[in-house]
C-alpha cells in the first residue's frame, strides 16, 4: 500500500482524526493510517461512540475498524459483545459512559472492533498514558465530528482534519470552513517570552495582560465576566480559559480597539468563520497557550446526502488556500 | 441506634467522618455503615478499640511521630527494634488496599448468568491483589477477630499459567476445542491480510463463522468459570468484609494519629469522665482565626448536670463535645480528649435550641418538646444520654424555668446521664451537679477597634468550673451587648431598665 498519511504524521505519539462534519471520512482516514502503520502496535480509542456499521445520526453505511493481533483498544464494556477479535481484558480506566466503564483490551487475534471511548478531552490523556504503559507504540484517536466539537485534538500529538461534501452542498463554503479550522490550528504561542510565561501560569477564567505579559487589572461584573466597557483602550491581551464563542468575539470586535485574545488552544475557539474574520478585521489578534498541529487534510468529495463534488477541483481548491498537505484518503491504487 | 444526619451534623460527627479516609471500596462501605456498640457489647467494642490501638501503633511505627506525645493508655505490643520492618510490612498491606475494585455488584447474580470478560478480569484482579495482601498481612502482628480466607483454588482457576499478570483472557487451556479453533482462525486471518479484494470477502465470511464458534466456546468456558467462582461466593464476601474492617481500623487509627485522639476507657457505671476535651471542628475554626480552643474537663454522673454561664461562653460547644465523644466511642473510634472514661448507652441524643430548616411546622419550643417526648418513649427502660441546649427557652421565662426544673428532676429518676445548658435560675438547685463557665473575667482596655468576636474571646475564660447547686446564673448580657457594639442609645435604655 502506498503510504500517504504515515509520512505526514511522522513520529507523533498521538494522532487524532477530527472531522468537520459527520461522514467527512474520519474513520476512512483512520483505517488508512492503521493499514499504513501495520508494523506498529497501536492503541485505539474514540471520543464518544464510533466505529458502528451504520452511522447512528445519518443512517449511512460506515466502515468497520478491523484491527490486527497485538493492537490495544479502549471501549465501553457494553461494546464488548460487538467486537469479534479474541480479547484480553488488560485494564479498567474508571471512565464511565452510558455504555459502561471504558476498559482497555488487547486483541489476541485480528478482528472487528467497536469503539466507544471517553467523551471528555481531559480523560484522553491518562488513557494515552495507559496505552503506552501497556506497550503501544502510537495512539490513534477517532475524534468527534462537527465544528463545535474538535475534542480529542487537544491531546499532545497531531491531527488529521477530515472535510468533505457532507458539510455543505456549496464547495466554496466547504473550502472556506476548512481553511478557517486550519487557520485556528496554525495559531502560535505569543512571541513575547514574558507573555507566554504569564499565560502558562494563568488559572483564572479571564485575565488581562500587557503586550509583554505584565498583569493588568480586569474589572469583572457580578457573574465573573469582564466589564467590556471598562477594558483599556491601549493594546492588551485578554486570556479566556473556556470556549471562545461568537458573542465574545463580536463584543471584542465592536469595541473598536485592537486586542489580542489568548485561548488555551485551537479547539477552544468555537466561534464561526465570519465572526472570527470580523474580529481580525477590527485589528484583533489570536494567540494560544498550547500549539496544535494538523498533519494533513483528508478530502472526501462524496457526501452522505446524495450530492458530491468533483474530486480533483475540490482538492485543488483546498490546496490553493491551505498550507498543510491535502490527501485523498480513499485512494485505492497502490 | 440510628446515627441520623441531623445528629451527625449537630454533634460534629459528620465533620469527623469526612476526615476518615479508608482506602478501599470495602472500607468506604464499612465507614458508611458504622457499627454502634450498645450496652452489653463491651467485649466487641474492646476488641475493636484494641484493633484501632494496634493500627495506631503500626502507623506510628511507619511514619514520623505526631507533634504531640501520644497519650496511649494501652501497653505497646510492638518491639521497638522491629519498628522499621513494621513500616515496610504495613506498606505492603496499605499498598494493596487502594487497588481493589468493588466487585460486590458482579457477585450479586444468578450463578447461571455468566460473567463477562471484564468481570472475570476484575475477579482475577481481586484474587491477585488479595493474595498479595494476605501475604503481607501474615507478617504483621495480627488484628483480633480478623482473618482472611485464602482463595488459592479460585486464583489458580483464573490464572492457570500462574503468572499473576493483571490481565485476563479466555485462554486455550480452558477448553480442548479452543486451541485448534483459534489456530485455524489465525491462519485464516494471515491469509486475509495477504489476500486481494476479491478473495477477501469469502475469507472474511469463513472467518465470521469461526468467530461465532469461538464465541460459543468462550461462553461455555465463562459459564463454567462463573459456576465455580459463584460456589465460592461466601469466601469472596467474607474476605471483602474483612478487608473493609481492616481498612476501617487503619483509617480510624490514622485519624487518631492526625488529631492526637485518645483511646476511651469503658467505665462500668454511668460515670462519664472527660479530661482535656475538645471539639475538633470548633478548634479548627478557631485556629483559622488565630485563636485556640480551651480544653474542658467534665465529670457527669447519673442524672442531669446543668451548665450555666455567660452568652458566648462556649456552653453549646461543651454539649457538642461531650456528645461527639460518646458517639465516637460507641462507634469504636478514639476520642478528641486527653483522657476519657465513658459508659455505653442505648441511645445518645442532642437537642439543640437552634432549629435547622425542616422542623415540620413546629416552633423551636414545639420541636424541643416533640424530640424530647419521642426520645423518652423510645428509651423506656434503656440507659440513654441526653444533651439539651437551653431547654424551654422559647416559651415564657416563668413557665420555661418550671418546665426545665421539672425535666431535671424527672431525668434524675431515669437510668440516664444528661447535660443541660440553661440561663434560668433555680434549675441547678435540683440538678445532680452544676458547672459554670468562668465567664468574662479578664479586664482588658484599648482594643475598641477590633472584631467584637475577638474582643469577647479575649475577655472570656471558657473553662467549666464546678459551682454549688443554686448558684445564680451570671448576668452578662449587658457586657456582651456592649462588646458587640450595640447601638449606644439602645444600650442606654437597656441599662436604665435593669
Amino acid at each position: 500500500m502506498k503510504k500517504i498519511l504515515a509520512p505526514l504524521v511522522g513520529d507523533a505519539p498521538v494522532v487524532t482524526a477530527i472531522g468537520l462534519c459527520k461522514n467527512a471520512g474520519k474513520t476512512t482516514a483512520l483505517r488508512r493510517l492503521m493499514a499504513e502503520l501495520e508494523d506498529e502496535r497501536l492503541g485505539l480509542t474514540s471520543v464518544g461512540r464510533d466505529g458502528e456499521a451504520t452511522d447512528l445520526v445519518t443512517g449511512t453505511e460506515k466502515p468497520d475498524l478491523y484491527i490486527k493481533r497485538g493492537d490495544l483498544f479502549a471501549t465501553a464494556r457494553g461494546m464488548m459483545s460487538l467486537c469479534d477479535a479474541t480479547l484480553e481484558a488488560a485494564a479498567l480506566t474508571g471512565v464511565m459512559t452510558p455504555l459502561g466503564e471504558v476498559a482497555v483490551f488487547r486483541a489476541l487475534s485480528d478482528g472487528y472492533i467497536q469503539l466507544a471511548g471517553p467523551s471528555a478531552a481531559g480523560q484522553l490523556k491518562p488513557l494515552c498514558a495507559s496505552f503506552t504503559a501497556l506497550g503501544a507504540d502510537r495512539v490513534l484517536i477517532d475524534g468527534a465530528a462537527g465544528r463545535k466539537s474538535l475534542a480529542g485534538a487537544g491531546v499532545e500529538g497531531t491531527a488529521i482534519l477530515c472535510t468533505g461534501a457532507s458539510l455543505d452542498r456549496n464547495m466554496d463554503l466547504v473550502v472556506a470552513e476548512t481553511a478557517h479550522v486550519c487557520r485556528l490550528f496554525a495559531s502560535r504561542r505569543p512571541a513575547s517570552p514574558g507573555l507566554a510565561a504569564a499565560l502558562d501560569g494563568c488559572e483564572d477564567r479571564f485575565a488581562l495582560f500587557g503586550p509583554g505579559g505584565e498583569p493588568r487589572e480586569l474589572p469583572l461584573d457580578e457573574n465573573g465576566l469582564p466589564r467590556w466597557n471598562k477594558l483599556p483602550r491601549e493594546k492588551c491581551v485578554l486570556w479566556v480559559a473556556g470556549g471562545v464563542t461568537d458573542p465574545l468575539l463580536k463584543t471584542l470586535a465592536r469595541r473598536g480597539a485592537p486586542i489580542t485574545l489568548a485561548a488555551a488552544d485551537a479547539t477552544h475557539v468555537l466561534a464561526g468563520r465570519s465572526v472570527l474574520e470580523l474580529f481580525l478585521r477590527a485589528g484583533g489578534d489570536l494567540t494560544v497557550r498550547r500549539e496544535l498541529s494538523i498533519a494533513a487534510v483528508g478530502a472526501n468529495p462524496w457526501s452522505a446526502y446524495g450530492w458530491h463534488f468533483q474530486s480533483e477541483p475540490f482538492e485543488d481548491a483546498l490546496r490553493q488556500v491551505l498550507t498543510v498537505p491535502v490527501v485523498n484518503v480513499n485512494e485505492k491504487e497502490d | 441506634m440510628e446515627l441520623t444526619l441531623e445528629l451527625r451534623e449537630e454533634s460534629g460527627l459528620q465533620w469527623v467522618l469526612e476526615r476518615l479516609t479508608p482506602m478501599s471500596p470495602f472500607g468506604r462501605a464499612a465507614a458508611r455503615a458504622l457499627r454502634w456498640y450498645a450496652p452489653g457489647e463491651e467485649a466487641a467494642l474492646t476488641t475493636e478499640l484494641d484493633n484501632v490501638a494496634l493500627a495506631l501503633e503500626l502507623w506510628n511505627a511507619a511514619g514520623p511521630a505526631p507533634a504531640e506525645p501520644e497519650p496511649c493508655c494501652c501497653t505497646p505490643r510492638l518491639n521497638p527494634a522491629s519498628l522499621k520492618d513494621i513500616a515496610a510490612l504495613l506498606r505492603g498491606v496499605t499498598r494493596c488496599l487502594p487497588l481493589f475494585h468493588d466487585i460486590r455488584g458482579s457477585l450479586d447474580r444468578d450463578p447461571e448468568n455468566p460473567f463477562d470478560l471484564v468481570e472475570l478480569f476484575e475477579i482475577k484482579h481481586f484474587l491477585v491483589t488479595l493474595e498479595q495482601l494476605i501475604e503481607a498481612y501474615a507478617k504483621l502482628p495480627p488484628f483480633q477477630n480478623l482473618a482472611f480466607v485464602p482463595m488459592n483454588e479460585s486464583l489458580d482457576l483464573m490464572d492457570p499459567d500462574g503468572r499473576r499478570l493483571p490481565a485476563f483472557s479466555v485462554s486455550e487451556t480452558y477448553h480442548p476445542d479452543l486451541g485448534p479453533l483459534r489456530a485455524e482462525k489465525a491462519a485464516l486471518e494471515r491469509s486475509i491480510r495477504a489476500a486481494g479484494e476479491e478473495e477477501k470477502a469469502s475469507l472474511l465470511d469463513r472467518r465470521h463463522r469461526l468467530t461465532v464458534q469461538e464465541d460459543l466456546l468462550e461462553l461455555e468456558v465463562r459459564r463454567d468459570l462463573t459456576r465455580r467462582l459463584m460456589a465460592r461466593r461466601a469466601e469472596f464476601l467474607s474476605n471483602m468484609e474483612a478487608l473493609g474492617r481492616m481498612d476501617l481500623f487503619l483509617a480510624k487509627a490514622r485519624l487518631a494519629k492526625r488529631y492526637s485522639c485518645v483511646r476511651p476507657v469503658l467505665s462500668g457505671d454511668a460515670q462519664i469522665t472527660l479530661r482535656g476535651l475538645r471539639h475538633p471542628q470548633v478548634a479548627e475554626e478557631l485556629a483559622s482565626r488565630g485563636e485556640s480552643f480551651t480544653r474542658l474537663d467534665l465529670d457527669l454522673s447519673a442524672g442531669c448536670t446543668v451548665i450555666t454561664g455567660a452568652n458566648m461562653g462556649g456552653k453549646t460547644v461543651s454539649l457538642r463535645s461531650a456528645v461527639l465523644s460518646l458517639l465516637l466511642c460507641q462507634c469504636g473510634f478514639f476520642v478528641f480528649a486527653e483522657s476519657a472514661s465513658l459508659p455505653l448507652f442505648h441511645e445518645v441524643s442532642l437537642i439543640l435550641a437552634d432549629t435547622g430548616p425542616g422542623s415540620g411546622g413546629l416552633s423551636s419550643f414545639g420541636r424541643e418538646v416533640h424530640l424530647l417526648d419521642r426520645l423518652l418513649q423510645r428509651t423506656r427502660g434503656q440507659r440513654f444520654f441526653l444533651a439539651l441546649d437551653e431547654f424551654a427557652r422559647g416559651t415564657n421565662p416563668q413557665e420555661g424555668a418550671a418546665l426545665a426544673r421539672a425535666l431535671v428532676r424527672y431525668l434524675g429518676t431515669l437510668d440516664c446521664a444528661a447535660l443541660m445548658t440553661t440561663h434560668y435560675d433555680g434549675v441547678s438547685d435540683v440538678a445532680g451537679a452544676h458547672y459554670q463557665v468562668a465567664g468574662l473575667v479578664r479586664e482588658i482596655q484599648g482594643d475598641e477597634g477590633d472584631d467584637p468576636r475577638s474582643r469577647i474571646a479575649r475577655r472570656m475564660d471558657y473553662r467549666l468550673q464546678s459551682a454549688p447547686p443554686g448558684a445564680p446564673c451570671p448576668r452578662d448580657a449587658l457586657r456582651v451587648c456592649r462588646l458587640l457594639d450595640l447601638e449606644p442609645e439602645l444600650m442606654a435604655l437597656f441599662q436604665a431598665d435593669l
